[in-house]
């Protein structure tokens, strides 16, 4: 027994899930025909006896294409492809020698760990700092507010990295200069945690500061809007304190749209840490990348974009199924 | 965007007082004005080329060389005058290539609306939820170190914003008398479009357009900086890359001449370039001082 709301919820989650899936097919044809469509072959490389990963036994560079299933027709390459992917096996390192899976799971906890930390954190300052600057509309605080958060926001990320690099670990060298831990130091667990503490504030304090601007001014503009709604205009005929109308009244019906932006951003979030990490050489995703740019190796490449893709789709999905459970006109129409 | 362009929307049709462009608008124009003088006076400012090796390396700013050299001995005042070239090249080609894209995209689906619109925004939902970096880097690294090519990526990845704020820009004109009347006296799709809607949105191409070269400017020094780039140019994103990558910058004094001058270059250009957006809005938009996006 399905009453009309609970159809409604799940009908709009069958409508996210299918868009995302639809995506997800997107972003795998895309990265199965990029290498197709490129002049010359995916394995050219291997075949270039310039280049430095150049097979040079005959049997063996066979023995490759066969592997990657090259001879066979295009449609059977993309269903043997597919095959590899759902069996979690996203290819061989060219340069490293290693399975890409191997690679990204040293690196992927890396880059979880600063978009996280720099999410949450940005999300809450750019919450509350719109609330406040709502309540201050026009006056100094909330002009200088929207001049930084605009000005961190025409700043790109790595350049917003390089500042804080000079001034915090140069200028004043109080954190580290690169890494994400002090290397060979044997720490206990306590010591540890910090250790990695503060060899993530520069990264997180670049990559938060370049996420605040869009949120901030998202909160600031609902709620000067959500000001003049009736039911402000009520609450505070009622008398209600400041801290109430606030939070309870304006705040709230500025917190929906808000997860919309919030994941919007994690898309952006990811494209920021990538640039983050090669400035603070964070092991990351993004220090996998500049390697793997550096040595064009396509399938680390490939794979850190199907897995990142990944993650980004699957957060926005999330937050659209508990955006779609908790705002009752999600499907109403 | 859409709050903006629905109420920049219903100022269309109330006449256009035109409200002065703001002072923050003019000072954006001024930085962004400076940046494509230098640019285009490089080959007088400097007789060094890019890669030229110019004196000895990691030398500190001298008369011969203003903001001395990198770690192989390159000039980089010559970089930084090449550089803000590459940044304005890739901003108006990357840039308008964008525009281009969203705005045609915006327009045929505001107007045609029905089957075509939902499949057109369909497809913005799935090109905005993809995370562009790395779908950059990827085709970046297949298709190789050109600019126009760069340029062309860029362009193709980045058009959807566009697109949806041209669409409902569109959306509420389509409904105004005088477009009603243009269908109504005969005029095609193709003529209502040119003659009638591209002059109304033209404010919010040019706003677009704006923000669309910031964006490119950034994206293409980020790629350099990652390694994708036109290695025959100096990017600020190169120049960014080599202090960033030479071992033991902060042991010496170099990084002050070295990593500073491309990190406040891009700044400055991207603060200026946003500013004339700011200014843009403004003018569009008097009662809202900033939108989101």
């Amino acid at each position: 027994m399905v009453n009309r709301g609970e159809r409604r919820y799940l009908r709009a989650a069958l409508r996210s899930v299918g868009l995302y899936a639809l995506t997800l097919v997107a972003v795998v044809v895309v990265v199965f025909s990029l290498p197709r469509a490129m002049p010359g072959d995916p394995l050219a490389a291997l075949n270039d006896p310039d280049n430095s990963v150049y097979i040079n036994d005959q049997a063996v560079r066979a023995k490759v294409e066969a592997y990657y299933g090259l001879d066979k027709p295009l449609p059977q390459q993309f269903g043997h492809y597919v095959g590899r992917l759902l069996r979690g096996d996203l290819g061989f390192s060219i340069e490293r020698k290693r399975p890409v899976s191997s690679l990204l799971r040293s690196h992927l906890p890396w880059t979880l760990l600063l978009m996280g930390v720099s999410i949450l954190l940005a999300s809450l300052l750019s919450f509350m700092a719109g609330v406040a600057a709502t309540w201050r509309r026009g006056r100094v605080s909330d002009r200088s507010l929207l001049t930084g958060m605009t000005v961190a926001q025409a700043i790109p990320e790595y350049a917003l990295a390089a500042v804080l690099l000079i001034a915090f670990a140069v200028v004043l060298p109080i954190f580290p200069l690169a890494g994400a831990r002090t290397p060979f130091a044997d720490h206990g667990p306590v010591a540890g945690v910090l250790d990695v503490a503060k060899h993530l504030v520069l990264p997180a304090g670049a990559l938060t500061l370049s996420l605040l601007g869009t949120k901030f001014l998202f909160v600031r503009n609902t709620m000067v809007s959500a000001l003049g709604a009736d039911y402000m205009v009520l609450a505070r005929a009622k008398g209600l304190p400041d801290r109430m109308l606030k939070y309870r009244h304006a705040g709230r019906n500025a917190l929906l749209p808000f997860l919309t932006v919030v994941g919007i951003q994690v898309g952006y979030a990811v494209g920021g840490a990538v640039f983050v990490e090669s400035v603070f050489a964070y092991p990351g995703m993004g220090s996998l990348i500049l390697e793997a740019v550096e040595a064009r190796d396509y399938p680390v490449l490939e794979a850190t974009f199907l897995v990142l893709a990944l993650v980004v789709l699957a957060v926005n999905l999330a937050l659209e199924l508990v955006y779609a459970r908790i705002d009752p006109r999600v499907g109403a129409e | 965007m859409t709050a903006v362009a629905e109420s920049a929307g219903r100022r269309v049709g109330t006449g256009r007082r035109a409200s002065p462009f703001p002072v923050i608008g003019w000072i954006g124009l001024v930085v962004v004005a400076t940046f494509v003088g230098l640019a285009l006076a490089a080959p007088w400012l400097t007789s060094y080329r890019t890669t030229e090796l110019a004196g000895r390396p990691l030398q500190a700013p001298s008369g011969a060389h203003l903001l001395g050299t990198n770690g192989v001995g390159q000039d980089v005042f010559t970089q930084l005058l090449h550089g803000a070239r590459v940044s304005l090249f890739v901003a108006v080609l990357a840039g308008g290539g964008t525009l281009l894209i969203g705005a045609a995209v915006g327009m045929v689906a505001g107007w045609a609306g029905g089957a075509t619109d939902a499949v057109l925004m369909r497809i913005v939902d799935l090109v905005l939820v993809v995370p562009k970096v790395p779908l950059l880097i990827v085709i970046g690294t297949y298709a190789g170190p050109s600019l126009a090519v760069i340029s062309l990526i860029i362009a193709l990845t980045g058009w959807p914003p566009t697109a949806r704020i041209v669409r409902s820009q569109v959306l509420s004109l389509r409904r105004r008398a005088h477009i009603k009347a243009a269908v109504g006296f005969g005029a095609t799709s193709g003529q209502v479009l040119r003659r009638h809607i591209l002059p109304e949105v033209g404010l919010i191409l040019a706003a677009g357009l704006v923000g669309a070269a910031g964006r490119a400017i950034a994206f293409e020094a980020g790629l350099a900086f990652l390694g994708l780039g036109d290695p025959a140019r100096a990017s600020w994103g190169y120049i960014l890359r080599d202090a960033i990558g030479f071992r033991g910058l902060f042991f010496t004094d170099a990084w002050k001449w070295w990593l500073v001058p491309p990190v406040a270059a891009i700044s400055l250009l991207l603060l200026g370039v946003t500013f004339v957006g700011v200014g843009l809005e403004q003018r569009i938009n008097p009662r809202l001082s900033r939108h989101t996006s």
